[in-house]
């Protein structure tokens, strides 16, 4: 004859039907920021680690043959791991976007160019390349990458704080709009609450209530919108992955696990902010009646 | 149903000493009055619609703090009682609204049981005292209806069987029957002075309803410009006769 014992609350109604929207769409947003922030970070850090032992040396007047001794002499440096001459096709290759496919003219003075690549642990490497080279008598100039990468990695810190600013404004506005939409939702079913309250209810029991309500809305809005986010970022390294010969100075999309933990961690987080807010507005809020 | 103890009758008695309302700037609605309603105790309170009946129940309801003055339940003054410790007074309070407040997402039974599980009971527990109060009251084949498919005289049960299901030891009750037939309203008096005779429960009726009042040998509290009276027009003494009101049962 009796049915199931329902829920103290009422089924969730349309406005938190709106709030889900609004929290999935904060999170999805947040998640997307998030892992933003850490590919750039880690392109940022892949990309400078490898540039930073990386040394350009220009030897001006010399031939094929002098570029070749020079590099065999620099591959002899402390701390040197390679010291390769470019060839005529890969100077060609270099100049070509500026000087097009019909070659450089012959009596055009270029300079020979050599690559050398350094340990990791190399200490004043640039220095002591262009004082070997002038020791033996070539007119050079050696360029650290390293300097121009610092510039860039300067660069990519800064927008990798811009993007944790943006994970903390989505988080911080994902709570204050679940607070807000909890008060509106304490204040609509304020009848309940005062039924509740002179019925005897603790504060903590009446919280509890809201407290569960919010979490579970938090938690499964949070998870629509981490699962959008991964679909979302699946789709940019398919795409990036279509077109990888011409997006190679873009960074390399991948998803690693610390990068689906952030997809687990936020329907969590959303889950527990809903929850602490929605604890703290009605705490507030009974503690205004007697 | 639950045996007398002597300590009931020690600490179920109801004090306001001095007691005044007022809301936010407005005049005040009750001015310095001095109540005591002895352990169990069968009263009536009356008064001109406006003259703040619902005030002081909800002063006596601990829904509302006095702006001066003490109110004082089972022996304890309610002015500086932790939260939690008015919560569990609130528990031994059973409230008739006369709009009802039942919550219409939840059954007839639900809604019945709802001060139960306030308590902290298991279904298992009430499940059968629930069922029975609501047949009791005329309303046993209709524990799965929501209050909106139910009539006034109904969903007045409803609220009543809902106020005393945990047994208070102070019933305060809003026009209880105004909305039944004659024959349900000496029904659900009954069960009041069952409740009052058995239990020692405190019963406060706030009622429009002389004829009511005149057939019933109890107190009568006048609410009139603030002020609480006797009908004679004398003010409330600080202590009341106890009274017996099932001697004048029709």
């Amino acid at each position: 004859m009796k049915a199931r014992e329902s829920s103290l609350l009422p089924l969730e109604d349309a406005r938190e039907a709106a709030l889900f929207f609004v929290v999935g769409a904060l999170c999805f947003l947040a998640a997307l920021a998030a892992l933003s922030a850490k590919s750039t970070y880690g392109a940022a850090r892949a990309w400078t680690a490898e540039v930073e032992g990386e040394f350009t040396v220009s030897l001006s007047g010399a031939d094929a043959t002098a570029a070749d001794a020079a590099a065999r002499l620099l591959s002899q440096v402390e701390g040197v791991r390679e010291a390769r001459a470019f060839s005529d096709a890969e100077i060609n290759a270099l100049l070509e976007p500026n000087f097009g496919q019909s070659g450089l003219p012959a009596d055009l003075p270029v300079p020979r160019l050599i690559a050398v690549t350094g340990e990791a642990d190399a200490d004043d490497l640039g220095p002591r390349l262009s004082k070997t080279l002038h020791e033996a008598g070539y007119q050079a100039a050696v360029d650290a990458h390293a300097e121009w990468a610092g510039d860039v990695r300067r660069m990519l810190s800064v927008s990798r704080l811009v993007a944790l600013s943006i994970v903390a404004l989505l988080s911080a506005t994902a709570i204050a709009v679940i607070a807000f939409a909890t008060h509106a939702a304490l204040l609509a079913r304020r009848d309940i609450v005062d039924v509740l309250h002179i019925a005897g209810a603790r504060d903590r029991f009446i919280a509890g209530l809201f407290e569960r309500r919010f979490w579970l809305l938090g938690l499964r809005a949070g998870t629509v919108g981490a699962l959008v986010a991964l679909a979302s970022v699946a789709v940019l390294i398919a795409a990036g992955r279509s077109g990888a010969e011409r997006t190679g100075l873009l960074p390399q999309l991948s998803l690693d696990f610390w990068d689906l933990a952030v997809l687990v961690v936020t329907p969590v987080i959303a889950g527990l902010a809903a929850r602490i807010a929605a604890s703290i507005t009605v705490m507030r809020s009974l503690k205004s009646v007697m | 149903m639950t045996q007398l103890r002597p300590d009931m009758f020690e600490e179920a008695a109801v004090r306001l000493d001095g007691v005044s309302l007022r809301y936010d700037s407005s005049e005040e609605i009750l001015s310095g009055i001095d109540l005591v309603l002895k352990p169990g105790s069968f009263s009536f309170l009356t008064g001109a619609s406006g003259a703040g009946k619902s005030s002081l129940l909800k002063l006596l309801y601990l829904a509302q703090p006095p702006s001066r003055g003490e109110v004082s339940l089972f022996g304890r003054p309610t002015s500086r009682l932790p939260r939690d410790q008015l919560s569990a007074l609130r528990r031994r309070v059973g409230v008739v609204f006369q709009e009802f407040r039942l919550l219409g997402h939840l059954t007839a039974y639900e809604n019945v049981a709802l001060p139960l599980r306030v308590m902290g009971r298991k279904e298992s527990q009430y499940r059968r005292d629930v069922e029975e109060l609501l047949a009791w009251v005329g309303l046993g084949e209709r524990l799965n209806k929501r209050p909106e498919t139910l009539s006034g005289g109904e969903q007045q049960r409803v609220a009543i069987a809902r106020a005393v299901v945990t047994q208070p030891n102070l019933l305060i009750a809003d026009e209880p029957t105004g909305n039944v037939d004659p024959d349900m309203a000496a029904r659900l008096m009954r069960l009041f002075f069952e409740l009052n005779k058995r239990l020692g429960t405190i019963v406060v009726i706030a009622t429009h309803d002389l004829g009511l009042i005149r057939q019933i040998d109890a107190p009568v509290y006048r609410l009139a410009d603030g002020l609480l009276v006797q009908e004679s027009g004398e003010k409330i003494p600080a202590a009341r006769r106890r009274t017996d009101p099932l001697k004048a049962m029709p």
